[in-house]
């Protein structure tokens, strides 16, 4: 099968995918206790039935759950998300406004944890069974065994009030007017600790992935052989360990990747970072029904993508497939 | 003869550029939530009303002792019978777009607008028969009957003023002009980035003179409570509008030096927390019950330990901000003992009952920890319910609760904000604002609807000190705390809170010292 | 078995781990000895520190509870979902995951697309989703985080099957005549068993991971104890009493890694001829 090939079939099965999911989060959410009209009507701190009524007319939720629903799966099919209550805007252009915060946050760390995964790990590797191994083992597992949120939480004491080397929250300086490489600055700025907190667990997945495969790779048959035949332990590193040891690490990440995202709603709401993971917990809370089908579909849909892209990458490192 | 209600008011505006305000500046305020619209004439939520405040005005604004204050209006008047209100208008006011601000904007805002989507504003309305304006510049209101808390009825998220030209004949809830909202007010919209700020800057064609002194104000998102007290502290925000952070670091945040708090600025809401009972079915039915439940909370711990001593105690159904107050009522102490007494005389069986929280942040999910606390010490069995807004508010509706937390707003007349939770009229499944508890009582029910058009004060202080003694003793709900909650700022900004809704007035006034 | 327990107790960071997680089961067990009362009781001032009362080692809360009674009572909760959200995940994973594997074709198809379906939505995501769904209480928590936590024991337990499916044991038991189900409940499963156990016990240790975030983010059960919970309390006054989300952060900190320590030991004992060459 060429390469184009088997991506098609997977965009096909993801189709699928996508629309069950559409429909399972559908009914779930409408089962929740309450809804937005509720909700809404709550803030305002004093409403009668009638606005209640009125609310719901607006947001069609006074039609049976059936209709609701074969509006909302054919809208769907034109790529039309529907209207946030909540946020009074197209849920598609809400999502797309917060879409490349969320980005940018976990491809940072996810980029972040398995460079930093991987050369942990290699380093691991190469100092088996002494103090440097120990040493990073352990600081492995500390992180892999801490709370997120916690790490966040003490993140934020210790580098922005204590010694305040970055800001504790938020996407940007606002109406600082920066522009060009002070803009650049700013924003990594602000990227440093949400990404770090969000990356540090997988960088311990990464790394102990790492680890063990080298070393598994090291004891097989090939690497015997490339040995007695004399080559180099740098090329043999290089050449044989490294793509072999990686293969497994690249997979597991490409399929963990899409649970950053899960991950992102921690880091987000601690850090103030307008992202869909935020989004997310908000319109949860808010039961701003639309909304909340939107960021799942769109999350699966990273989650996919990911897995498409993984895919790609273990055909690019190991041609025997 | 006419009474005239204006006379120290004109000399407290003559009073006012006495002092040199500085001007220029911009001012960063945290808004929690993020608010759903500004639209304010369609959704009056506290964030929405805290930005809109500076986009939209209203006829009237009222001082912290509840008195009127000219903002549309410049002077007022109303008729011996109390059957008519003649409002006179500044000239010259425009909306944000250019187009002259008229009192036909006024009509069309209170009669036709607003009376349709604004829930609260039409209750009032129905004492009302017409709105016309004669000129240009003067607006008149007849009502059918005296109706005592009318002149309190022009705050800005009462009677929010909307422009005629924008929205008659549309359909309000989906005017596209809904997202760049047009007002009068002092400063206009600028720019929303969802998630994050909203931008307002300068109305360079206000009105007065010379005002508003600020540059630009940026309104800020920031989801995360421990995050917005951050914020304040690297001075990334200069104002924490009341309840945006927690109580815990209020007490830190106040400590700090050129830091300035007040609670002013909440006399018109009176916020006063209570839980309601069922008085339909359960323990909660026995007015002993209600009673040993009064006796066993220790409010004034909550007072000290959950809110650090900001609020007072409620004894009432009315806050003490409120007009016709009394403390002429029975007085509930924390007394566990008589609590037990009370539960041994109705028989208490042990039946468990069911506390909704308010999931509106950890001091009110400490409170109803500490509650909980309280009823089990004397001897009650009690669940905890977990549940969010959403579910809140439903389980308050759906009259599906034992005691459930809450905290309404008093509006600065009993008539507005405290009868509807009493009155067996205000009985009705599917809103969590009406008399949920199920308390029937017709006399109170007469009382209420004399008290409110009864046509002088003494005669409404008189029958509201009656309902207060009877309600006190019935306790159909336990009152718990009239809730404080202080604007924090740093002490540069001046005249910050000016009026009785504080920041959410606007900051028509405020100014920065250079 | 001895060999299994010499191998384990080899290792010295599973025995830590071991001491650990004894540690944190007998103080769940004996909680309501230790420390009888309720630990919502407010007992003292609000806001002790460590160290500074007697009889509260720990300190008070923001309410004036103990600490300490908290935590002791706290580990009773974290043991209880981990543990029973991993062997609901296990009773959904483990059959799935066998019959696919073992019969393959459409069964393995079908099973894995379900599997696959469920892995597309973020698991932290879809639990918050269940839980406010389903009210936050002990046992909805508890399931909300098994239907999560299922999917890698299925992919884990089927590519077990499938490897062992070919081997010659079971082509013996067919020959004697065994049934389907027989030969895989009866002998292929047991063969996959030490690496379901292994991920059995980081399963524990994500789910409580997985209990404290939902706590600290507010979908926790009000009426229990849990560290989650006090760490979600303690937020609002970290900058006060950091302490506060210190101590309880730390329980789980240890618990999970003790669970994670212990895993890696298994994993070690009871694949001796992959561990020999990872040391």
């Amino acid at each position: 099968m060429t390469l184009a090939a088997a991506i098609l079939g997977r965009l096909a099965k993801a189709a699928i995918t996508l629309l069950l999911i559409v429909i399972l989060n559908f009914f779930l959410i409408h089962a929740a206790p309450g809804d937005p009209a509720m909700v809404m009507a709550g803030e305002a701190g004093a409403a009668d039935e009638q606005f209640i009524q009125q609310l719901r007319e607006q947001f069609g939720l006074d039609q049976p759950l059936y209709v609701q629903f074969w509006n909302y799966v054919s809208g769907v099919l034109q790529l039309d998300l529907g209207y946030s209550y909540r946020q009074q805007m197209p849920v598609l252009d809400l999502i797309l406004d917060r879409l490349p915060a969320t980005l940018l946050l976990t491809l940072t760390a996810f980029f972040m944890s398995l460079l930093l995964g991987i050369a942990f790990g290699l380093a691991a590797a190469a100092r088996q069974g002494r103090m440097g191994d120990t040493a990073i083992t352990s600081m492995a597992l500390l992180f892999y065994a801490t709370p997120l949120f916690w790490v966040a939480l003490m993140a934020v004491v210790l580098f922005s009030v204590k010694l305040g080397w970055f800001p504790a929250f938020g996407y940007e300086t606002v109406g600082a007017g920066y522009t060009g490489l002070d803009l650049v600055l700013d924003r990594l700025k602000h990227l440093f600790l949400p990404a770090l907190t969000l990356g540090l667990f997988f960088m311990a997945v990464y790394l102990r992935m790492t680890r063990s495969s080298v070393l598994e790779v090291s004891q097989m048959d090939f690497v015997k052989t490339a040995r007695a035949k004399g080559l180099g332990e740098g090329t043999i590193r290089r050449r044989h360990i490294l793509r072999n040891a990686l293969l497994p690490v690249v997979t597991l990440a490409g399929l963990q990747a899409g649970q950053l995202v899960g991950g992102a709603v921690l880091t987000e709401t601690v850090f103030a970072w307008p992202g869909i993971g935020r989004l997310m917990f908000e319109s949860l809370t808010a039961r701003d029904y639309n909304t909340l089908l939107g960021v799942f579909l769109v999350s699966a849909a990273m989650v996919i993508a990911f897995n498409i892209i993984t895919d790609i990458v273990y055909r690019l490192i190991d041609p025997r497939i | 003869m006419k009474k005239l209600l204006t006379a120290s008011i004109l000399g407290l505006g003559l009073a006012m550029p006495a002092a040199a305000q500085d001007s220029g500046g911009r001012l960063d305020i945290v808004v929690q939530p993020e608010p759903p619209s500004l639209m304010l004439g369609l959704v009056q939520n506290g964030p929405t009303q805290l930005v809109a405040g500076d986009i939209y005005e209203s006829l009237l604004r009222y001082n912290t002792d509840l008195e009127p204050q000219p903002s549309l209006a410049k002077s007022w008047e109303a008729s011996d019978d109390g059957l008519t209100y003649t409002f006179k208008l500044h000239d010259g006011v425009t909306w944000h777009d250019g187009e002259p601000f008229t009192a036909e904007d006024v009509v069309f805002s209170v009669d036709t607008f607003l009376r349709e989507t604004h829930a609260r504003l039409r209750v009032s309305l129905e004492h009302v028969e017409s709105v016309t304006a004669p000129d240009d510049t003067t607006v008149v209101f007849k009502l059918k009957n005296p109706f005592g808390p009318f002149m309190g009825v022009f705050e800005v998220g009462t009677m929010p003023i909307v422009p005629k030209h924008i929205y008659e004949g549309t359909d309000f809830a989906n005017n596209p002009a809904n997202n760049t909202p047009i007002g009068t007010g002092p400063f206009k919209f600028e720019e929303w980035e969802k998630g994050s700020y909203i931008h307002l800057v300068k109305n360079e064609d206000y009105y007065l003179d010379g005002q508003p002194y600020l540059d630009e104000v940026y309104y800020r998102v920031i989801p995360d409570a421990a995050s917005r007290a951050v914020a304040f502290e690297n001075g990334e925000v200069d104002v924490l509008p009341g309840g945006s952070i927690e109580n815990w670091d209020v007490k830190r945040l106040t400590e700090m030096e050129g830091v300035c708090s007040t609670g002013k600025g909440w006399e018109y809401f009176a916020p006063h927390a209570m839980a309601w009972m069922n008085n339909r079915e359960g323990p909660t039915s026995d007015k002993l019950f209600r009673k040993a439940v009064m006796y066993a909370m220790d409010r004034n711990f909550v007072k000290d330990v959950i809110w650090n001593g900001f609020g007072t105690v409620a004894t009432s159904p009315v806050s003490s901000k409120t007009n016709f107050y009394t403390d002429d009522t029975i007085m509930y102490d924390h007394n566990p003992e008589k609590a037990k007494e009370l539960l041994e005389e109705m028989g208490y069986d042990g039946e468990t009952v069911r506390i909704l929280p308010l999931p509106y942040g950890e001091t009110w999910q400490r409170w109803a920890e500490a509650m909980k606390q309280n009823l089990e010490e004397v001897g009650i069995n009690v669940e905890m319910v977990a549940t969010d807004v959403a579910g809140w508010n439903q389980k308050q509706a759906e009259w599906d609760f034992d005691i459930a937390f809450t905290y309404l707003y008093q509006y600065g007349d009993p008539a507005l904000g405290v009868a509807r939770s009493y009155l067996s009229s205000n009985i009705a499944k599917g809103s969590p604002w009406n008399n949920v508890a199920g308390y029937e009582n017709p006399e109170i029910d007469e009382m209420f609807a004399e008290a409110a058009v009864a046509p002088s004060a003494e005669e409404r202080q008189e029958i509201y000190t009656e309902i207060q003694k009877q309600l006190v003793d019935d306790v159909p709900v336990a009152w718990l705390l009239e809730i404080e909650f202080p604007t924090i700022y740093r002490c540069e900004v001046q005249d910050l809170v000016t009026t009785a809704i504080g920041v959410n007035d606007g900051l028509r006034d405020a100014w920065i010292e250079q | 078995m001895i060999d299994f327990l010499k191998r384990f107790s080899r290792n010295r960071g599973a025995l830590f781990g071991m001491i650990i997680l004894i540690v944190v089961i007998l103080l769940a067990i004996f909680a309501p000895l230790i420390y009888p009362d309720s630990p919502w009781k407010m007992v003292q001032r609000p806001f002790l520190p460590p160290f500074s009362t007697d009889g509260l080692p720990l300190g008070t809360d923001t309410l004036g509870r103990d600490v300490a009674a908290g935590l002791v009572h706290g580990a009773r909760v974290s043991l209880i979902v981990g543990l029973v959200s991993t062997l609901v995940a296990l009773l959904i994973g483990v059959p799935l995951g066998a019959f696919a594997g073992f019969y393959g074709g459409l069964v393995d198809d079908g099973a894995m697309r379900f599997t696959e379906f469920f892995q597309t939505i973020p698991n932290f995501a879809l639990a918050i989703v269940l839980v406010a769904i389903m009210e936050p209480t002990l046992p909805t928590i508890t399931l909300a985080i098994a239907i999560v936590s299922w999917p890698p024991v299925a992919r884990l337990v089927r590519a077990e099957v499938l490897s062992l499916r070919k081997r010659e044991f079971v082509d013996a038991a067919r020959l004697a005549g065994l049934s389907n189900i027989r030969i895989l409940f009866g002998h292929v499963l047991p063969n996959a068993m030490s690496p379901i156990i292994v991920m059995a016990s980081l399963m524990v240790a994500t789910a409580i991971l997985l209990e404290s975030s939902l706590s600290f983010l507010g979908l926790g059960d009000p009426n229990i104890m849990s560290w989650g919970y006090m760490i979600g309390a303690a937020r609002t006054v970290i900058r006060t009493a950091w302490w506060l989300s210190f101590i309880p952060g730390v329980a789980i900190l240890l618990t999970v890694l003790s669970l994670n320590l212990i895993g890696e030991g298994l994993n070690d004992a009871l694949n001796p001829r992959l561990a020999r060459k990872g040391r």
